[in-house]
């Protein structure tokens, strides 16, 4: 073999690289789920924002009950949810841009995970507080 | 991974410095990306002074010029001179544009010129464009209909049909778009580009294509067009004022539209 002649790792042709894989036939989804989770989060962090101002200064009592009413925990798992969910697709796509070869499939996946189950711990801790709500009464 | 700086041998020094004639007035610096593939050594900035009183007004005359009166080793892409073929897109002053279009008056300070970016290099001013060549190949941008043409003419389309090409067929493909997009530069292996998406949102709003749900079909894919992060350097860029971005858009909509 002859050492000066240069290694040439790809020789595919370049419509052959462009084609690659074909199209995955997905996108549309996580696309309109990056704008729709959007659009729900901002009546749901106003929400938020104004209850925060409502409840400043209130004791831990307080906190409970008004944790406990059933308008204030589902918006509250509502907001839990569609905060981390838009979280999920909004990372996919730093992920997507960032990330790139054998890594990409493991950080995808971390990113699910992770932003399940911080928003599972978000959730649970609603339910505790309904819970706990109604114990005290 | 995302890569933070150049590869080793990209990183640019400092070449040879090409002072202006005796007796020049009108003084401007241009500062030129060189490299060769032939010698094995890093690019290099050259800085040529040049006269601006002894050639035209236009980025492309002042690099004719150094060509044919300074340095015959400068390496750059050139062809009609009036903005329609694409062939001097290069990256001048920080955008990408096409020389013969820019102004040198438009310019502050020294006159920065490097080859369309993130593209690998032929030599100097010439980036090898084939990878965005092939993408816009893999998009068939070609009319595709079953219906057989009227044996005594061309196919019919109305005014107001025709009026949707209009911002699209302008496009002449020198790719200054493509290469200015972030996302390409991250994923440009399988995310088309802006120019190839506008060339086939062209086909798309075209009356007389038959293959439109094909098209969209083609497109559907988490990178191929949804890699389009709306950045709008496409737009801000394109130096026949066109706006890719929009057409991206629209063809965002369709694909929302034929699933709700």
């Amino acid at each position: 073999m002859n050492a000066s002649v240069p290694h040439i790792e790809t020789m595919r042709s370049q419509l052959g690289r462009a084609r690659g894989l074909g199209a995955g036939h997905s996108g549309v989804g996580h696309w309109w789920a990056e704008r729709t989770s959007a659009a729900t989060l901002l009546p749901l962090s106003t929400w938020f924002v104004v209850q925060m101002f409502r409840l400043g200064g209130a004791d831990h009592a307080e906190v409970v009950k008004w944790g406990g009413k059933p308008l204030n925990a589902t918006m509250m798992a509502a907001l839990i949810i569609t905060t981390f969910y838009h979280a999920q697709v909004g990372l996919q796509v730093i992920v997507d841009d960032y990330v790139h070869g054998k890594a990409h499939v493991p950080a995808r996946l971390l990113v699910k995970i992770g932003t399940s189950l911080l928003g599972l711990l978000g959730v649970f801790a609603v339910i505790k507080l309904v819970a706990s709500s109604s114990s005290a009464k | 991974m995302v890569e933070l700086r150049l590869p080793r041998n990209s990183t640019i020094g400092i070449g040879k410095t090409f002072p202006a004639p005796a007796g020049a007035k009108n003084v401007k610096t241009f500062r030129i990306y060189r490299w060769s593939p032939d010698d094995g050594k890093n690019p290099v900035i050259d800085i040529y002074e040049l006269d601006l009183d002894t050639f035209g007004p236009m980025v492309l005359d002042a690099i004719i010029h150094i060509k044919n009166e300074v340095d015959p080793t400068l390496t750059f892409r050139r062809s009609c001179r009036e903005g329609i073929c694409g062939s001097c897109a290069m990256n001048i002053d920080g955008e990408n544009t096409l020389a013969c279009l820019k102004p040198i008056k438009s310019i502050e300070g020294d006159v920065r010129i490097y080859p369309l970016p993130h593209m690998p290099i032929v030599k100097d001013l010439v980036s090898n464009l084939d990878g965005a060549y092939a993408q816009l190949r893999a998009i068939q941008p070609w009319m595709k209909s079953d219906s057989a043409p009227p044996p005594d003419g061309e196919r019919r389309q109305s005014i107001e049909e025709r009026a949707k090409l209009d911002g699209m067929w302008e496009c002449i493909l020198c790719f200054c778009c493509t290469t200015s997009c972030p996302s390409y530069w991250w994923n440009g292996d399988r995310y088309l580009g802006p120019a190839v998406l506008l060339a086939a949102y062209r086909w798309i709003a075209d009356s007389r294509d038959e293959h439109t749900g094909e098209r969209l079909d083609e497109l559907e894919d988490t990178f191929k067009l949804y890699a389009c992060r709306t950045i709008m350097n496409c737009t801000q860029t394109c130096p026949k004022g066109l706006n890719p971005a929009k057409a991206i858009g629209r063809i965002k909509e369709l694909q929302i539209e034929r699933k709700l």
